[in-house]
């Protein structure tokens, strides 16, 4: 891969140990207003983004994530607000606000990747709980965390895959036909 | 109820921290991986090791130093079952003198 962009998407990883060093708020704003660039179905916008840099609420959100393993100096709650269906029967029907949320992290990501900060998503979360600790309103609906901060030099912790997966082995041509035949 | 002659080793705000993470992961558990089922019992095993380590009596907290220098490196081996179970073998041996130790046990071989 030779050029910047796909340069960025190649080396981001997920960063589980970060360093207290604070981020730049420039910097959070810099991904924030990414975040606003992302695409989303219908253009229909229900993405909501709550940024958490107080340590106590962040002591309590850590409580009920068993998957964040984390300290990170910022968390961007990425949040869905159901009042923007209200036209339709039933978001969950067919449901692009997934689509949405992953989009826009995915996009974060690489923002403060290529801003020289570190990121890790986290779902394992105590929704309830979370709703609670944060005051959300009834129908926004928390979804992804973003720990954005500083690598921390020591090794990090990453779950070893069962096996190297090449781009190859999650492609096909036209009638599902392997890539490599 | 804990033996009167045994000392408290938990405040109250650190089994609230335990009983979070077990509920929170009771609820998640449901969707996720099954893999995750056993890295959220390490976690809490990691820690309650790590609230308890400056208390506890030199016999126990032998088997909390190995579940704290041991367990991140197990979280990494979820994914692979033959790794991770010798892993675990290692802390479960460590569990198992532990508990000989405390109970006094003798003879054997
Ligand atoms: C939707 C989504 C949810 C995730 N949730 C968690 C989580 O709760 N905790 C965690 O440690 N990692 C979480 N991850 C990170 C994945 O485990 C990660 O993508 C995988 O380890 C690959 O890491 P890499 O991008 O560094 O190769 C999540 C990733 C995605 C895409």
């Amino acid at each position: 891969m030779s050029n910047p962009v796909l340069e960025n998407i190649r080396t981001r990883r997920v960063i589980r140990e970060m360093t207290d060093e604070p981020v730049d708020p420039h910097h959070l704003e810099q991904i924030l207003e990414a975040a606003r660039w992302s695409p989303t179905g219908g253009n229909q916008r229900p993405n909501r983004f709550v940024v958490i840099d107080d340590p106590e609420l962040q002591r309590l959100i850590r409580l009920v994530a068993p998957g964040m393993f984390q300290h990170a100096p910022i968390l961007i709650l990425i949040c869905v607000d159901f009042a923007i269906f209200h036209h339709q029967l039933d978001p969950e029907d067919d449901p692009l606000y997934p689509i949405d949320v992953g989009k826009a992290a995915q996009t974060m990501a690489l923002a403060a990747h290529s801003l020289g900060l570190s990121t890790g998503p986290v779902t394992s979360f105590n929704k309830a709980a979370v709703k609670k600790i944060l005051n959300l309103p009834e129908q926004v609906i928390p979804c992804l965390f973003l720990c954005v901060g500083h690598k921390a030099p020591q090794t990090q912790f990453a779950m070893r895959g069962a096996q190297r997966i090449r781009w190859q082995d999650l492609c096909y041509r036209n009638r599902y036909e392997t890539w490599d035949r | 109820m804990a033996k009167s002659s045994e000392k408290r080793l938990l405040s109250e705000d650190q089994a609230v921290e335990l009983i979070a993470l077990f509920l929170s992961s009771a609820r998640l558990l449901i969707s996720e991986p099954p893999a995750y089922g056993p890295l959220r019992l390490l976690t809490a095993t990691e820690r309650l090791s790590a609230m308890i380590l400056d208390d506890a009596s030199p016999t126990t907290k032998k088997l909390l130093q190995v579940c704290i220098d041991r367990i991140p490196h197990t979280y990494t081996l979820a994914n692979e079952v033959k790794e991770y179970a010798a892993a675990m073998d290692e802390l479960c041996d460590a569990l198992g003198q532990c508990l000989v130790d405390r109970a006094k046990l003798q003879g054997g071989s």
